[in-house]
């Protein structure tokens, strides 16, 4: 078996797919990954919407454009994203990043994901941790994709807004009663037309965790 | 019974929950906070400044606030308003002794509600808002793009 934090630990969020569809037998396995994430009380309350339809596509890239893009316009305006890539020191490559992010170009690939997953939870009375449970799913589904060679990202940006969440719900028929459904964000599934850089840069684990009390790194001896 | 106060209070202690749940996400959520008052006031308008003006005027008039400057500028995308004797001052007192920069504006959204319902704008942003309990002034920038060809319009806010 292989050791699954390699699987882990190599796995990158995809938004360049090439035009190759996605089989329906690995989209099975990416669903049935979902299906089998840890959830409250057993409640299981996500359901999923899978769309293939360039339409449909095309109407969640252009939602996420906009409000990524509204967003970001106003953090370039009040100077946030130039502190963000001042890390990028050519300045014409760094203008040029800053203009894909504020444009909103940076969300609207959907509309060239083979295949984009609404991930959407059930808030019907009873339920419990709904957002918690989503997000377990929606990580078995991106380790899953990772495992069998697909890649995929996690898109939160067009359903950020509760006006955009309603708007988004409206685009796939789902029922937009705030009581009913929540809906967390979007995965989108394809195959790989970029090669991210890797590995991205994490934290160190002793900058992470703390021993019995919090605040406390040293490590305590045992056994 | 100090109802302002009561009014207060409650909504400190929703904002606060919600920003445990969801810290910077928070102010993405709550943009429907007051528009039920402001859809019930028949606000008419052939354009911005005729919304804006009207949707102050009712906001006044129920005594939410003593007065409101507006100006719109950057590219037309920045709608900076001025909001003195907020009767929600005390909330945003209480966040920031919490340790929470306010971040929900029910007068801001009132405003944006109108200019999506009342012109179609394509959507619009909460970007700052520096509430100073001290003067009871309270300075909000709120990004409104009445196309999608405007996201993207960039300038320095901070020459506004």
């Amino acid at each position: 078996m292989e050791d699954i934090l390699d699987i882990m630990t190599s796995r990158k969020s995809i938004r360049r797919y090439n035009t190759d569809p996605v089989p329906d037998e690995m989209l099975d396995k990416i669903l049935e990954a979902a299906r089998w994430a840890p959830t409250g009380e057993n409640y299981q309350p996500w359901r999923f919407v899978v769309v293939r339809n360039q339409e449909t596509r095309n109407k969640i890239g252009d939602l996420a454009k906009v409000g990524s893009g509204s967003r970001m316009t106003a953090w370039y305006c009040l100077g946030h994203m130039q502190e963000r890539f001042a890390g990028i020191k050519d300045p014409v490559k760094r203008a040029e990043v800053l203009r894909f992010m504020y444009s909103g170009e940076v969300s609207e690939f959907a509309k060239k994901a083979p295949v984009v997953i609404a991930v959407i939870g059930s808030l019907m009375e009873g339920s419990v941790d709904v957002p918690y449970d989503l997000s377990a799913a929606i990580e078995n589904m991106l380790l899953m994709a990772h495992a069998m060679g697909l890649g995929g990202c996690w898109v939160h940006g067009p359903v950020a807004t509760t006006r955009d969440a309603k708007k988004f719900k409206e685009i796939l028929g789902i029922p937009t009663g705030m009581g009913e459904y929540k809906v967390i964000a979007y995965v989108s599934i394809g195959w790989a037309a970029e090669q991210r850089k890797y590995p991205r840069p994490k934290k160190n684990l002793e900058d992470l965790v703390y021993w019995e009390k919090f605040g406390q790194k040293e490590r305590p001896r045992h056994g | 019974m100090d109802r302002n106060a009561l009014l207060n209070q409650m909504l400190y202690r929703m904002e606060e929950v919600f920003w445990h749940e969801l810290s910077d996400c928070a102010p993405w959520k709550t943009e429907y906070v007051g528009i039920d008052f402001i859809q019930a006031q028949d606000i008419k308008g052939k354009n911005e400044d005729e919304v804006i003006r009207a949707c102050i005027e009712r906001i006044k008039a129920a005594g939410l606030a003593e007065n409101i400057d507006y100006a719109i500028g950057g590219n037309g995308i920045l709608l900076k308003l001025q909001v003195r004797g907020c009767q929600l001052m005390l909330k945003e007192t209480m966040l920031r002794k919490g340790g929470i920069k306010p971040y929900n504006c029910p007068i801001a959204n009132m405003i944006r509600d109108q200019l999506i319902e009342k012109l179609g704008y394509e959507t619009t942003y909460l970007a700052d808002m520096a509430a100073d309990e001290k003067t009871g002034h309270c300075a909000l920038k709120v990004a409104i793009y009445a196309t999608p060809e405007k996201i993207g319009a960039v300038s320095d806010w901070s020459k506004e």
